[in-house]
């Protein structure tokens, strides 16, 4: 029998989100204690680089028998413990540390990691900057482009004050929201952020079309064309169309005044992978749309020293390996396992063969980001939970 | 409904692990067989209690509902002592 006192309030030191978060970058060894019922546990736990472990061990167990379970978390390093809120985690950090387990709890929960933003600059050169805005649980990766007071957003997501604090700081105002594609895994800013700024909101005119309802978008959008430019300050902002993960799907080429290009791949082309082409439901007829985007369309448009900016990551290895998820083309060409399956048929057969799981929410949340349906607060997050691994 | 108890216990309110520490207690309090009824608010008391059950000693979760009261949902929980 357990005889342990639940109205003990023990001080467990709290992590938060920005310390988390850089212990994971920096690879330092940590063990992670999910202490989630494991159904919720297995739709996506907390992931990091070779140092981290994980293991699921359900607050329950401590309640039921604290010693048992106790016995059972398998590592003596620093032990972050997570829940879906934070009193579970702090409940079984409390026995933990009694105990004498160096441990914390992280702050907020699952539902705070899966909505925590990471900021940080890509590019801060005098004829502009780039700024990263990152959603690390999720995968998800976002741009502001600057330059001479104007800022450009690609592939904002939904939480918009983090785009509006990075564009106050560097003293400019959004000109230009650029979809490069309308998402699946995620609901998009866009729309919310051209309607509290004015400034236009683009998106390729075949991703405007549900591809599972036919039905067209509700919501007001400007059209891209291929071959379409805008001028960003000094920066040049050329669209490319690219389809094959979608329709419509567009790259945007950026050219610096010292000619460096800056390749924003959407879920086109990602630093290891590619993006999935059957969320359209449609797998074998929008591959080989893939392959000639991938493999004519894509070299004639950039360079080895090109660099190349996707909108998501599957890992936080990728990029610099400091959490700059950017690299050049020439690495990106050698590194990436579709790159390696040149001829067509090689390539369609590798990709068709491996189509992970299609997340059934991945329709409705292209509804909401086709205006199609508007969720409360609530129901987007539910539509968001958990990792996007591919998108 | 038509699960029968012998007891309830009320944890409306209460967060995430309390519903299931104090119904942990209330168990150890039961006489074998008896049922206690345990009304939350947490909706992750649902998959949690489920969870528990599996691994549990002396616990049955006979049912499991979803009521509607004064607007609010709660969640229903019928636990069994079996030994
Ligand atoms: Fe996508």
């Amino acid at each position: 029998m357990t005889s342990i006192d639940f109205s003990i309030e023990v001080d467990v030191p709290a992590q938060t989100n920005v310390d988390f978060y850089n212990s994971l970058l920096q690879n330092q060894p940590v063990h992670v204690l999910d202490v989630r019922n494991p159904d919720a546990f297995q739709r996506g736990t907390i992931e990091g680089k070779s140092n981290l472990t994980v293991q699921n061990l359900p607050y329950y167990d401590f309640v039921e028998d604290a010693d048992a379970a106790v016995a059972q978390v398998s590592s003596d390093r620093d032990i972050v413990v997570v829940c879906a809120k934070a009193q579970s985690s702090q409940f079984v950090a409390g026995i933990l540390q009694e105990r004498g387990y160096r441990v914390s709890y992280l702050e907020g929960g699952m539902p705070s990691w899966g909505n925590f933003y990471d900021v940080r600059p890509l590019l801060e050169a005098p004829f502009g900057q780039i700024i990263q805005v990152a959603r690390p649980a999720r995968g998800d990766v976002s741009f502001v482009l600057v330059s001479d007071g104007q800022a450009a957003v690609i592939d904002p997501l939904r939480h918009l004050a983090y785009y509006r604090d990075a564009v106050a700081q560097a003293n400019a105002n959004i000109t230009l929201i650029l979809d490069t594609h309308a998402h699946a895994d995620h609901i998009s800013g866009g729309p919310a952020l051209a309607a509290e700024t004015d400034a236009p909101y683009y998106l390729h005119p075949y991703d405007a079309i549900h591809p599972m309802d036919m039905l067209p978008a509700q919501m007001p959008y400007q059209a891209l064309t291929d071959g379409q430019r805008f001028q960003l300050g000094q920066l040049t902002i050329e669209t490319i169309w690219f389809p094959g993960h979608t329709l419509g799907q567009v790259n945007f080429l950026v050219t610096a005044p010292d000619q460096s290009t800056y390749l924003f791949t959407g879920d086109g082309l990602f630093l290891e992978s590619f993006g999935r082409p059957d969320l359209g439901g449609k797998g074998e007829t929008w591959t080989p749309v893939l392959y000639q985007s991938l493999f004519q369309r894509l070299p004639a448009m950039i360079n080895d020293q090109t660099w190349i900016l996707p909108s998501h990551i599957s890992h936080l290895d990728e990029g610099d390996g400091e959490g700059r998820f950017f690299a050049p083309y020439g690495q990106v060409r050698r590194n990436n396992a579709a790159m390696q399956h040149g001829t067509r048929e090689d390539f369609i057969t590798f990709v068709l063969n491996n189509l992970p799981v299609f997340p059934p929410q991945y329709i409705e949340i292209k509804r909401v980001n086709l205006g199609l349906f508007i969720p409360d607060e609530e129901k987007a997050s539910e539509l968001e939970i958990g990792k996007t691994s591919v998108p | 409904m038509a699960t029968t108890f012998d007891h309830t216990l009320d944890v409306k309110g209460a967060k995430c692990p309390m519903p299931l520490v104090k119904s942990r207690k209330a168990m150890n309090d039961l006489a074998i067989g008896e049922v206690l009824r345990v009304v939350a608010t947490d909706r992750g008391s649902v998959a949690d209690f489920q969870g528990w059950a599996k691994t549990a000693r002396n616990v049955e979760l006979l049912e499991q509902e979803t009521v509607q009261e004064n607007g609010q949902d709660t969640y229903v929980h019928y636990l069994r002592r079996t030994s």
